[in-house]
């Protein structure tokens, strides 16, 4: 099914999709510069992209947006990383013994269903503003996916891949390493992609709360300051640190699981 | 070794009971042990300040199932919920409509059309990845305390489930039965109209259903931060005074809303997917 | 004489975007008579879903003259019909919506549909299942109603790709009299895409094999086997020696 191949085609028609993506986000910020130029600008409720590239920079020079990114990626790592292991435990189990299974899925709906960023005052108010509360409500958002796409993945074990192998000869440990381990770790990938998401609503919902430094804080203050350039600044920051990590792991997924492209 | 043996054999455990044959043995296993799991964590947490004695600060902070029922009881028959769950309510309704409403057409339209879905990509992508709390100190900033501003935060949570769904669920659109029905003289419309929609339809309900996990989420975080009233305003202010068991029953409150919601689309996707072999689950 | 259907140097490239043109028709020249069953066999990819494509008025050719009784195509219209390899039944219509389907977009109204569909549905045995939706049927109904639904417009030309393709071969086999069935009692001119040789002999009055891409006509073998056929035809030495001239003309064209 090789096609003839192509080699003139052009540059554009090739990079078509990306090229008209830069050009839509360059037009975007374009427009966002000049609507200025015919409407008055008041710096206390908008800014403008000149305005928020300066203050980005001063920000990174003074180092206090690095600062507040280090602040903040304490409790996120604290969290998430426990989140990892003990919801990737959690649902491992729960997808081996069918009974655990049993006895805990409705559980965890409920658990997942109401939300439990409800519970984020009361976790403050008990765990302080410090990092132990952020981790816990970062650990509380975050722990779900790991708990259902890792119960998930050992419910996807192919079992006529394991008679396969087995057939073969393959050993316990072959079992581990070519059957089980490649059909679960994809779906714990998947779900630390969207554990980011939540673990990041985490990091905001515990600094905006009561807090006295951290990305979330300087967000909050930013705006309470009518320091419009460099709130839209952090907010950028955040964009992209979430855009590179949610990505990050999507090209990882890709690079890691190639068969698994297309699901 | 044991070990491991049991983990082969269990890994084949909740496969082979799926059989149909053994379905009704399966059926009542799982619901024997899920009910048996939540009786068991209520009675521990119910019998937990009985048994061990709690220091006088987690005293403050404690509180059991009977305490939250009963707070649950009082807050409807005094009719004090009433209020703040229909401020929620509201904008958690008109965030979700708006949601609706822009997240249906935008879908359908960067479904169909390649160029605009590569423009769009970069935004969408971006502000999906994105929790769109960020944006609530600005969102406040120009809308104030007021419903308008809780609104805002339901509709941009909301808003991309929908929106992602729906041009998935569109894009997936079967060539062949959109050849189909061009062959017979469709027009585009006639296409959307046969094809297109109904295709999307599960895609657009499995948003929908991700989206009111959404607008419950926006309308809690928007209340906590945001609000002058509403379940989340009273919640934050329980909490400062210690009333754990009034923020368990808003927690409630909140949950049951989600619940109820979902349980709507479930009947409309009842309704909508009558010609499918078995209901799809999930995102 | 100019055939039913004529084409004469019809050329078709696709530019897909993103990815480099692949040349699907070349210089494809067809003449089709009236009431005519003709065969198509080719390698895979050698441009006949795309031929067939181009008949229904569902792809433009880029050049070349392509008529039906001496006008040309256009567009799509009731005078021709498909029936697609995979059925294209839509999932979410009863058996009775998709027989209709074309009808319902020729505005036809409910009762003048029902009058058309009712007798057809019978003819293809499905009386009783009108109200099924397609997951419910098995693969030999469901290419049934697909079948139902090309004829419910009446068209001249049946246009079949591949069409029992999907099917088991009992179920291919007792398709294939039934279709003859159908052919002789409306006498439609049928275009019929196969890739079994057994299957194009023994329907067809013309077998054409296709040069692998870009297709073009190669060789047409005339099928002068007696009708009414039967199955037992299968196994005569004219019918094996057909065979096997058409098996030497297209293996030439497949590569693996
Ligand atoms: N819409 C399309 N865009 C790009 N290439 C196509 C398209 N349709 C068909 N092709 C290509 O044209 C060639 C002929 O396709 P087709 O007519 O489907 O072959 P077949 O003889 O198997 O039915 C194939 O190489 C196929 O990949
Ligand atoms: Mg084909």
């Amino acid at each position: 099914m090789s096609d003839q191949a192509a080699p003139h085609q052009g540059f554009a028609s090739r990079y078509r999709n990306v090229l008209l993506g830069l050009l839509a986000v360059a037009i975007f910020f374009a427009a966002w510069q000049a609507v200025f130029l015919f409407v008055p600008f008041n710096p206390l409720f908008i800014s403008k992209p000149t305005l928020i590239l300066q203050a980005l920079v001063s920000l990174l020079v003074s180092g206090d947006l690095l600062h507040d990114l280090a602040i903040s990626a304490v409790p996120f790592v604290y969290g998430f990383s426990s989140a990892a292991v003990v919801g990737v435990a959690l649902g491992i189990v729960m997808g081996w013994r069918p009974r655990v299974g049993y006895t805990l899925d409705p559980i965890m709906i409920m658990f997942y269903a109401s939300p439990l960023v409800a519970l984020a005052p009361l976790v403050i108010v008990f765990f302080g503003v410090g990092v132990s509360g952020k981790t816990i409500i970062i650990f509380l958002l975050s722990i779900f996916p790991f708990i259902f796409n890792a119960q998930a993945g050992v419910h996807a074990v192919d079992r006529l891949l394991i008679n396969v192998v087995r057939s073969l000869g393959g050993s316990e440990r072959d079992l581990y390493l070519k059957v089980i381990v490649p059909s679960v770790l994809p779906y714990i990938v998947a779900g630390a992609r969207i554990a980011v998401g939540r673990g990041l609503i985490g990091v905001l919902v515990g600094e905006f709360f009561a807090a006295s430094e951290g990305i979330g804080y300087a967000i909050a203050r930013f705006g309470d300051l009518f320091a419009l350039d460099k709130m839209f600044a952090c907010i950028l920051c955040i964009m992209i640190i979430a855009v590179a990590l949610t990505e990050g792991i999507r090209l990882a997924e890709r690079v890691a699981f190639p068969w698994r492209v297309g699901q | 070794m044991t070990e491991t043996r049991a983990i082969e054999t269990d890994i084949g455990g909740p496969l082979e009971s799926a059989a149909p044959a053994d379905g009704l043995w399966h059926r009542l296993e799982s619901t024997i042990f899920g009910a048996g799991g939540i009786v068991v964590l209520l009675a521990v947490w119910e019998a937990l300040p009985r048994i061990v004695t709690l220091s006088a600060g987690t005293k403050l902070f404690f509180t059991t199932p009977s305490q939250i029922a009963e707070t649950l009881w009082q807050m409807f028959a005094t009719g004090s919920i009433w209020v703040p769950l229909s401020v929620s309510a509201s904008g958690f309704a008109l965030g979700l409509g708006l949601a609706v409403v822009a997240g249906l057409p935008l879908g359908v339209l960067i479904g169909r059309s390649p160029t605009l879905n590569a423009m769009l990509d970069p935004f969408i992508t971006a502000f999906n990845a994105t929790p769109r709390l960020v944006f609530l100190p600005l969102i406040m900033l120009w809308f104030g305390l007021g419903l308008w501003a809780k609104v805002i935060v339901v509709f941009i949570g909301a808003l991309f489930p929908i929106l992602i769904n729906t041009y998935e669920g569109v894009r997936n659109a079967d060539k062949t039965l959109i050849n189909v029905v061009r062959s017979f003289g469709a027009n585009e419309w006639d296409v959307a109209r046969l094809v297109v929609v109904p295709n999307a339809m599960p895609y657009i309900v499995a948003g929908l259903r991700l989206a009111i996990g959404r607008a419950v989420l926006g309308v809690v975080v928007a209340e906590f931060f945001g609000s002058e009233s509403g379940l989340g305003v009273m919640m934050v202010q329980a909490a400062g005074q210690y009333h754990v068991d009034k923020v368990f029953a808003g927690l409630i409150v909140f949950a049951g809303l989600s619940l109820i919601m979902t349980a709507a689309v479930q009947v409309l996707e009842n309704r909508l997917t009558l010609w499918r072999p078995q209901r799809a689950g999930g995102e | 004489m100019p055939g039913y259907i004529q084409g004469r140097n019809v050329n078709l490239t696709f530019r897909p975007p993103n990815r480099g043109p692949v040349r699907a028709l070349s210089n494809f020249d067809i003449d089709i008579n009236e009431g005519e069953f003709l065969s198509i066999v080719g390698p895979s990819g050698c441009g006949k879903s795309t031929f067939l494509n181009v008949l229904l008025g569902l792809v433009k050719p880029d050049s070349g003259d392509l008529q039906i009784q001496g006008k040309p195509i256009v567009g799509p219209g009731t005078d021709r019909a498909m029936v697609f390899q995979e059925f294209g039944l839509l999932p979410w219509r009863s058996v009775q919506d998709n027989v209709e389907l074309g009808l319902e977009l020729k505005g036809m109204a409910r009762d003048a549909r029902r009058k058309v569909s009712q007798p057809l549905i019978e003819m293809i045995g499905l009386a009783g299942f009108e109200g099924h939706f397609p997951h419910e049927l098995s693969g030999g109904m469901k290419q049934r109603v697909g079948l139902a639904r090309a004829l419910a417009t009446d068209p001249h030309v049946l246009l079949m790709d591949e069409p029992f393709a999907a099917l088991d071969a009992q179920t291919r086999d007792l398709m294939q009299v039934e279709l003859l069935r159908v052919w002789q009692e409306a006498r439609k001119t049928v275009l019929f895409v196969t890739h079994q040789i057994d299957e194009a002999i023994y329907l067809s009055d013309r077998v054409m094999v296709m040069t692998k891409r870009p297709g073009r006509a190669k060789t047409i073998f005339p099928i002068n086997l007696p009708r009414p056929r039967d199955y037992e035809m299968r196994t005569t030495p004219e019918f094996n020696e057909l065979k096997l001239e058409i098996w030497n003309s297209l293996k030439d064209e497949i590569t693996v």
